[in-house]
């Protein structure tokens, strides 16, 4: 493999590499605009020019580090020399003089190119002093389809924009327009930006003339906290970012991971997190008075998980029937389990909805997902799926509960999530849940079957709890609080924990690492993985399935600043 | 209740046709270039021609269509070449040469006159649909400056008077 | 005495025709050159010193040479694009003497084993267009082109390709894209188009004039064609397109090497007498030259040496009633329309630079602006994508080094010292 030295710094990159991506393994971040690692190589911005020495010899020019591919062990390269750091900032002066300055105003200040690279490698006046700057007239705020609104002033025309329809979600709305100063970004009319995709060209626009509908003056991005997640829209499970303040998350963002969704996620996954604030939430312990069988109920979560301990004990075990949901943790689903198998029932199933399938692109050929959920794969694999029936009975599933008149039959339904699918919200299925005898439901969302049941009981939303999903392609990923949960909600897991421990002491009190340690001694397809080792991207559950649907190679990227 | 489906636009673009002549010739193009791309000027320049002088944009839906080409990437070329227009130009489009050469024997005395005789402004096509000038860059006839072109045609060693007689021959 | 050997079919009606070309001797190099070795042929060209007439002055036949013989298929390019201001040679040659263009691109292409040969048109030459479509009709049906080039067995096909009306296309890489069917932005070189050109494959871009050259190098010999300039970097006969405030402007065969002063009176004289100035040596990218330099050899070195290019020889002179900030800000402007927008020096900066040129010539000029020009171009040239970048720099780079009085002298009036000349009518101007 050949090697390159930048800064006196001496690497050892993949032949091909080029200098932008073989300065970052050193820790040298040359500044650009319009290269991307997932796109074509333009060399359009000049930001990244720097001074190479091939076999000693300078190089009469600087040379753009984004196009510079490294074959052999020829260059010596420095991005601190006095030509590099004028042409910065002759570049920077470039960039700015026809540039509005709308910072105040622009959503894109704080993560901001030009703000960065000016600060960094520009000068700190002006010499644009008795010309008109450049302007777009009536390109100041137009909707360039239903997610995405262009300000063509603010625009650099790096095309980062362009070469993402073209090249990624190939469908080509975006096109680069007219020539010269008067040059363009925009769709031709009659064909708007209209892909699964197309709020990531917000992402890679390094300014703020790509702005997102739903995040347009939302927040001031340095207020956000960022808290690393998994999208819950799909069985994907797209890495993102989930940038929150103050309880409320404002704006999920891709996270790179090349092994699931690479730099991408979808528009619909990007406003997952909307349905936290737009339903109602159930932050309180509620109990009907019927429910206790003596009068009103004036107690906690102590008081409630005695309470439906004594119902299930009360109760014919094998007749009590488990909703399970597709948004729970792997580690929910296995406690629900085990109080299945405490109960004896085999009633146990997880509903999910389809949707359209939708592809992720990747370098391995891309990613689709259809369930619109993130861990049908996870809550089936630690046992939440129908048991044996005894002879001449009906299996109690979703089917059944959803559809059917099963829930009349059940002693007990307990759903695990009131918000685990559509059907959570119609009315026609509420009203036969409810005709179960006693229903028991947990949820973080007061959904109409929350509010019909008999105990509801507050839990966190997945950005208030720790946990795993396990995705389409068998991968499990973790995640982890933002932020902690509002009223008397508690994690799931620290629920069904307590209520075990009710059952069999040794649950007491785990948390949900150990929870997960010990799943993982449990079931095959988790062996050898461990909570505190789950590595970052993520790792391929040991699943026949898994092994055949994975590729194995696993791209060598890097990650994009 | 579910999380509001993002409102999808549907694709409206309106793509008539090409005549049948100009399918014909750029059929007989198609032999010359090993991509059906770079038949793409050529077949511009046929569908101007065929559409009056300009590019609406359902010429450029036709031609998009025709070679199977994003219909962004076909106005990406239209709107880069200065011999597309997307407007009007009526029926003769003039292009005076202002450029150094020309601008050096009188160029700016030419304008003038074509802007007398045509009473209208740079770009403008006249009330009756008979033409339109714009300035243009250098035409390759520097010895013969000052100059311009009308339509395909170069007119050289002008005088003002010349530039005068000329536009008012213009049908 | 200096015998015309490109224009030499120019008055000749006759010569426009396939008989009447080969009647005045044309074709005979072409039926040399398929007995001859691709690989001789390049070598001769190479002996012969022949530079590209485009603008790069770049040598032909060591171009030709880095092709790839192992690839294929492969194409010829001809560059007849001839958009730089000051520029109409090219045009000459197309319009009198089609052939001698299809014979040089045939003997390229046998020389490199193209199969496809695409002559690259601007747009508005649609005249030239056709008279060389009718050329190259003739050329098939007298067997020059098709399928078995002159009975060699060698394929070639050549075809006239209209471009839309854009300078930049005149760039190699631009042109290439241009081609393909695409805007004509440039591209990032490495790969060169010997490499990666047209459609992916080697590809040779040569401008008219350089492939002109090409069948008489063979018929005469690369000794003789080194005989012609002044030393054996800079040999053979060069077409001079002079104009501006000339007596006589138009094409000239020279020498290559002969002095501006000779050129300007063989063209003759200065416009109405008038007192010379300064002038452009080679289109509008080239750096002026002040009136001194008069006597300077037009050869792509010694005009280098001097702080200029021969580029494209294409000289535009200019008399004392002259304002140099007015041309100078007429070719920034020109620039500024042309720049193809992708890389952000040439995008902003030719447009800064025309803006402060306007302002400069209409009055509200500042102390400091010739020194921020000179600034803009130092942060353009060398780091725009492609050479438009350096063109647009060249002008405005000598109007402030050699003519800065001028430019204080708007400053300080806060006007034009140069009333606008009238060529027409009442008040024909001064040096009339």
């Amino acid at each position: 493999m050949p090697k390159v030295t930048i800064n006196d710094r001496t690497v050892e990159v993949e032949k091909g590499a080029t200098l932008v991506d073989a300065a970052l393994k050193v820790g040298v971040q040359i500044p650009h605009y319009c290269y991307h690692p997932r796109l074509s190589v333009v060399g359009q911005c000049r930001m990244c020019l720097v001074d190479i020495w091939d076999r000693g010899r300078k190089m009469p020019k600087l040379q753009a580090a984004c196009s510079m591919k490294v074959e052999n062990d020829n260059w010596v390269v420095r991005t601190d020399t006095p030509e590099v750091q004028e042409a910065q900032k002759g570049m920077m002066e470039f960039f700015l003089i026809n540039h509005p300055l709308d910072c105040p105003i622009c959503d894109q200040a704080g993560e901001c190119g030009l703000q960065d690279y000016s600060f960094k490698h520009g000068v700190a006046f002006s010499r644009f002093q008795f010309e008109d700057k450049r302007t777009y007239p009536g390109r100041e705020r137009i909707p360039l389809g239903s997610n995405v609104i262009l300000n063509m002033n603010r625009c650099i025309q790096c095309t980062r924009c362009v070469r993402f329809t073209q090249e990624i979600s190939q469908t080509a709305e975006l096109g680069f327009f007219n020539r010269g100063a008067r040059a363009e970004i925009g769709t031709f009319p009659g064909k708007p930006l209209e892909n699964h995709l197309s709020t990531c060209v917000v992402d890679i626009c390094p300014v703020g003339a790509l702005t997102s509908t739903r995040f347009r003056f939302a927040e001031r991005v340095f207020y956000l906290d960022k808290k690393p997640s998994i999208c819950t829209g799909c069985e994907v499970g797209c890495n993102v970012t989930m940038e929150h303040r103050r309880g409320k998350i404002k704006r999920y963002k891709p996270r790179f991971n090349p092994e699931v969704n690479d730099y991408w996620m979808c528009d619909y996954g990007r406003s997952t997190f909307e349905r936290y604030e737009k339903l109602p939430r159930l932050a309180a312990v509620r109990v009907r008075p019927e429910a206790t069988g003596n009068g009103g109920f004036y107690g906690g979560w102590k008081e409630a998980l005695d309470l439906v301990h004594r119902r299930l004990r009360e109760a014919n075990g094998s007749s009590v029937a488990i909703l399970g949901s597709a948004f729970l943790t792997t580690e929910e689903a296995y406690l629900l389990n085990k109080l299945a198998g405490a109960l004896g029932t085999p009633h146990r199933s997880v509903p999910v909805d389809l949707g359209p399938t939708w592809t992720i692109p990747n370098l391995k050929g891309g990613i689709s997902g259809q369930e619109q959920a993130p861990n049908r794969r996870g809550a089936e694999l630690v046992g939440l799926t129908p048991g044996e029936v005894r002879e001449g009975g009906t299996l109690l599933d979703a089917t059944a509960l959803l559809k059917g008149d099963a829930a009349a039959q059940a002693d007990v339904v307990i759903v695990s999530d009131s918000d685990f699918s559509e059907a959570a919200h119609n009315p026609q299925v509420v009203e036969r849940l409810r005709r179960a005898k006693l229903l028991i439901v947990f949820g973080w969302c007061d959904s109409p079957l929350a509010k019909v049941a008999d105990i509801a009981l507050p839990v966190s939303t997945h950005a208030e709890k720790d946990g795993t999903f396990v995705n389409v392609e068998w991968r499990l990923q973790h995640f982890g609080a933002a932020f902690p949960a509002p009223g008397q909600t508690r994690p799931l897991v620290d629920v069904l924990v307590d209520l075990l421990a009710r059952y069999d002491a040794s649950w007491s009190k785990l948390t949900t690492g150990q929870v997960f340690d010990r799943l993982a001694s449990e079931h095959p397809a988790f062996a050898g993985l461990s909570w505190d080792d789950i590595p970052a991207v993520g790792v391929t559950l040991n699943v026949p399935q898994a092994r055949a649907a994975v590729d194995a190679a696993t791209a060598s990227a890097v990650q994009e600043i | 209740m579910s999380v509001s489906e993002p409102v999808v636009q549907k694709d409206q673009v309106n793509a008539p046709p090409l005549p049948a002549d100009v399918k014909a010739q750029i059929a007989e193009l198609r032999t010359r270039y090993p991509t059906s791309e770079a038949v793409l000027l050529p077949a511009l320049h046929l569908a101007q021609s065929a559409w009056g002088g300009w590019l609406p944009d359902e010429a450029i839906a036709s031609v998009a269509a025709e070679l199977n080409l994003p219909v962004s990437k076909v106005y990406g070329v239209v709107t880069f070449y200065d011999l597309y227009h997307q407007h009007p130009v009526g029926r003769h489009r003039i292009r005076v040469c202002t450029n150094l050469s020309c601008q050096l024997r009188g160029a700016e005395e030419i304008m003038e006159a074509v802007q007398e005789e045509t009473r209208v402004r740079e770009d403008e096509v006249t009330p009756d649909g008979r033409c339109s000038y714009v300035h243009f860059e250098c035409l390759g006839s520097c010895d013969t400056a000052p100059m311009m072109m009308v339509d395909e045609t170069y007119h050289e060693n002008l005088t003002p008077q010349r530039a005068r007689e000329i536009v008012r021959g213009l049908k | 005495m200096f015998e015309p050997v490109l224009t030499r079919n120019v008055g000749n009606p006759d010569a426009l025709t396939l008989k009447g070309y080969k009647k005045a001797g044309g074709y005979e190099a072409l039926a040399k050159a398929i007995k001859m070795e691709p690989d001789g042929i390049i070598e001769e060209v190479k002996k012969s010193g022949l530079r590209g007439r485009g603008g790069a002055g770049f040598s032909a036949g060591l171009k030709w040479s880095f092709i790839p013989k192992d690839k294929k298929p492969k194409y010829l390019v001809c560059n007849a694009d001839e958009s730089e201001p000051g520029t109409f040679k090219d045009r000459l040659l197309m319009e009198y003497d089609p052939h001698q263009l299809i014979e040089g691109c045939a003997i390229c292409c046998w020389a490199v084993q193209a199969n496809t040969c695409y002559i690259y048109i601007r747009g508005e030459y649609t005249k030239s267009a056709e008279i060389l479509e009718r050329a190259l009709k003739e050329a098939y049906e007298g067997g020059i082109l098709g399928k078995s080039m002159m009975g060699s067995g060698f394929e070639l096909n050549m075809y006239v390709h209209r471009g839309a009306g854009a300078y930049i296309c005149g760039e190699e890489t631009g042109m290439l894209e241009s081609l393909e069917g695409k805007r004509g932005q440039p591209r990032v070189k490495p790969p060169f188009p010997a490499v990666v050109g047209a459609f992916g494959a080697p590809t040779v871009i040569n401008n008219v004039e350089t492939l002109c050259n090409v069948p008489h190098i063979i018929t005469r010999g690369a000794d003789w064609f080194k005989g012609i300039g002044t030393d054996e970097r800079n040999t053979g006969p060069k077409l001079y397109a002079i104009s501006g405030h000339v007596e006589r402007p138009g094409t000239y065969e020279h020498p290559i090497g002969i002095t501006f002063r000779e050129m300007l009176e063989k063209a003759g004289g200065m416009y109405k007498g008038g007192n010379l100035k300064a002038f452009i040596p080679g289109g509008a990218s080239a750096p002026i030259l002040p009136a001194d330099q008069i006597d300077i050899k037009m050869d792509f070195d010694t005009v280098a040496k001097a702080g200029s290019m021969l580029g494209s020889a294409a000289v535009i002179v200019m008399d004392d009633t002259t304002c140099m900030v007015r041309s100078v800000a007429r070719l920034a402007k020109f620039f500024n329309h042309e720049s193809c927008g992708q890389c952000t020096p040439c995008r902003e900066g030719t447009n800064w630079m025309e803006l402060i040129l306007k302002r400069l010539e209409h009055g509200e000029g500042t102390e400091a602006d010739g020194e921020k020009l000179l600034s803009i171009c130092q942060h353009i040239a060398g780091n725009s994508l492609c050479a438009l970048g350096d063109a647009a720099v060249g002008p405005v780079k000598s109007l402030v080094e050699r003519f800065m009085p001028e430019i204080e002298q708007h400053v300080r009036e806060r006007r034009c010292p140069f009333p606008e000349r009238r060529y027409f009518g009442k008040n024909v101007g001064n040096g009339a």
